[in-house]
């Protein structure tokens, strides 16, 4: 019944679809345990020096001219590297909780220039980044804010709360509001029907936005970059001020971290959703 | 004093098109305690409308609801004495079957060990012992369907209201289900409100039966009433089958008056108001005839087998629409292009009061 010539070619397509998409990661992946420092391209031995490196355990590998090491000061990576979970954490605490709150009022609600508002909440998305953080940048300085953690929770905020709405007012559209008319129906009111009934049944998309949140913030590079200020640095600018002297090995393996991270929390996430599910 | 009053009940909504739309039309109703009453009616004629309205999401624009004497038109759902068994059962699928069915309690803070020996005594009430540490989605939707009535009779309602609870169900488990929820409103003594587009399931269950057509009330009665005694052709050709007729009056015979159609078919009707020379519409159902040596010749068209009965279509030899009737099957049962003779008693014909 199937054309096996079809069948081969769908085959073909989706392997080198995702070889496409994938080959990159692998390709950092292995670079990173490479103990060659000065061609990654060229595979010498297997290695865990750059971890241990970043770590700022063991030796620290010396540039081959001697000049510097890779990463000047593991101590200002670690830094970085709470800076951005505690932007993280922060923005997408309160990104969900607005844009929970919001999703819920715009479905359950009647007010005037619904649309409006429904339409305003997209924007923050589809605005390019460079805009959204030219524009942050030129609102603290006009209004008088000082550049700091702060100025980079909020300029998270802006956009991690449209993305949050986005998913729970799509968990919304799927609820059936019968499941509110009958809470109410059986003697619970508006507020009990929200913490006992919508919430709980709002929670895998509530979920999902934050964790999608969550790694949003973390990766978010051009933003912060205007509103962080100079005496902080989310990871991702502290890599891309490594990179922009050359890419080293240690990159790889902070990559690759990265990458690990990003795994454990979509897996995270699909686990959430599964044991929802029933 | 009836418990629930209904008085002029009006709800209009706005059509995309931008027409109004009178989904509730001045409804007067009057609801006995402990009574099992259906609402039946055309899809779009206000049914769903009206139970909301009782319930409490939605609003009357005008008229009043008044529960005991009190009026409750302005109450919130959540205050009013009523519950519902919403025909998508909404159950919360987040919770077991047992804090589905308590959540009436829980949400008055009913205390654990009270809250738990009643879901126990009104699961076993609806036949779903042991079954409530399970999640809605593990049961069958019968089951499901008991599950939203367990929730919604635990916290004893004065009324309870159901939206075509019983239309997802298959034949036999719906048949079962109408018997068991006659029994629970029986036991429970608790008003029914029962919505339905099943006349068969409406003629079953009800004490009285409301028959809606466009957000209007067409006739109250008893099934017997609206079954035998129809006010108009609507309601006549609503409920079961029907033969009508459109008859001019010969004249008058003691109780009996005699009649013809446009086709030449000959009819005997009770008198009642009728006036020589005036047009009637006579309801006769497929069970009033029998076959006979005498009386409307006619030709057997079609025969439907239905189990123990037959149905049969009937062609008046002089012409006219043909006439459905009911038979027993037997060996002797006529066949497609048998001649037959349709005799009926002349007290059956029942004449609609207006058209
Ligand atoms: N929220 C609403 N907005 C606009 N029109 C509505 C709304 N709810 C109901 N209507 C209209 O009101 C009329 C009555 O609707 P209702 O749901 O009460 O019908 P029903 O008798 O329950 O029909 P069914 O047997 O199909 O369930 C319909 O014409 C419907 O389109
Ligand atoms: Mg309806």
């Amino acid at each position: 019944m199937r054309n096996p010539l079809g069948w081969a070619a769908l085959t073909l397509f989706s392997l080198v679809f995702f070889l496409f998409i994938y080959a990159p990661l692998l390709v950092i992946i292995g670079y990173s345990f490479n103990s060659n420092p000065v061609n990654m391209m060229q595979w010498e031995h297997f290695t865990f020096d750059w971890y241990r490196g970043l770590l700022g355990l063991g030796e620290r590998a010396a540039d081959p001219n001697n000049r510097a090491v890779y990463v000047e000061s593991t101590e200002k990576m670690l830094a970085a590297l709470r800076t951005s979970l505690m932007v993280a954490g922060l923005s997408t605490t309160i990104s969900t909780v607005i844009g929970t709150a919001t999703a819920i009022a715009l479905a359950r609600y009647r007010f005037r220039a619904k649309g409006f508002y429904n339409g305003f909440l997209m924007l923050p998305m589809m605005m390019p980044d460079i805009v959204l953080g030219i524009g942050l940048l030129i609102f603290f300085v006009t209004v008088g804010i000082h550049l700091s953690m702060l100025t980079i929770i909020i300029g998270h905020c802006t956009f991690l709360s449209s993305y949050v709405f986005i998913i729970v007012q799509a968990r919304i559209a799927g609820l059936d509001p019968a499941l509110e008319e009958a809470s109410a129906d059986l003697g619970a009111s508006e507020w009990v029907t929200l913490r006992k009934v919508l919430l709980p049944q709002l929670a895998p998309g509530i979920l999902g936005g934050a964790l999608l949140a969550f790694v949003i913030s973390m990766d978010d590079l051009v933003i912060t970059y205007f509103v962080a200020g100079t005496d902080n640095t989310t990871l991702p600018v502290f890599i891309f001020g490594m990179v922009r002297r050359g890419v080293k090995p240690e990159i790889n393996a902070i990559a690759t971290l990265m990458i690990l991270t990003s795994v454990l929390i979509a897996a995270l996430g699909l686990w959430l959703r599964s044991r929802k599910a029933d | 004093m009836a418990l629930l009053e209904i008085r002029n009940a009006r709800r209009e909504f706005v059509t995309p098109e931008g027409t109004r739309l009178a989904a509730l039309d001045g409804i007067d109703l009057d609801i006995g305690a402990n009574e099992f009453v259906t609402l039946l009616g055309p899809s779009g004629c206000g049914k769903t409308t009206l139970l909301r309205a009782i319930a409490g999401f939605e609003t009357l624009d005008s008229g009043t609801l008044a529960l005991d004497g009190n009026d409750i038109s302005t109450q919130p759902p959540h205050r009013r004495p009523v519950n519902t068994v919403f025909q998508s059962y909404a159950l919360f699928s987040h919770m077991t079957v047992a804090r589905n069915v308590g959540y009436a309690l829980e949400v008055r803070s009913v205390e654990r060990q009270v809250r738990e020996h009643a879901v126990a005594e009104v699961l076993e009430k609806v036949g779903l012992s042991g079954m409530g540490t399970r999640r809605p989605n593990q049961l069958s939707g019968g089951q499901r369907q008991r599950v939203a009535l367990a929730r919604a009779i635990i916290g004893k309602p004065r009324l309870l209201l159901l939206d075509e609870p019983l239309s997802a169900l298959d034949r036999n488990l719906r048949q079962q289900m109408q018997l068991e929820l006659k029994t629970l409103q029986n036991t429970l003594g608790i008003a029914f409100v029962f919505v339905t587009h099943d006349q068969e399931e409406a003629l079953t269950m009800s004490d009285r039966i409301v028959v809606m057509r466009a957000g209007k009330i067409e006739q109250i009665g008893s099934p017997r009433q609206i079954y035998r005694h129809p006010k108009s052709r609507f309601v006549a050709e609503f409920i079961g089958e029907t033969n009508l007729f459109t008859v001019t009056i010969d004249r008058i015979d003691g109780s009996h008056a005699l009649a013809h159609t446009a086709d030449g078919l000959e009819l005997i009707l009770p008198a009642g108001n009728c006036k020589p020379g005036g047009n009637v519409q006579v309801v006769l159902r497929p069970a009033d005839f029998s076959i006979s040596d005498q009386g409307i010749a006619a030709t057997v068209t079609k025969a439907v087998y239905l189990g123990s009965d037959l149905h049969l279509f009937v062609q008046p030899t002089v012409g006219g629409p043909e006439i459905s009737i009911t038979a027993r099957d037997s060996a002797q049962a006529p066949q497609p292009g048998s001649k037959v003779h349709l005799a009926y008693d002349p007290a059956a014909p029942h004449v609609l009061e207006t058209a």
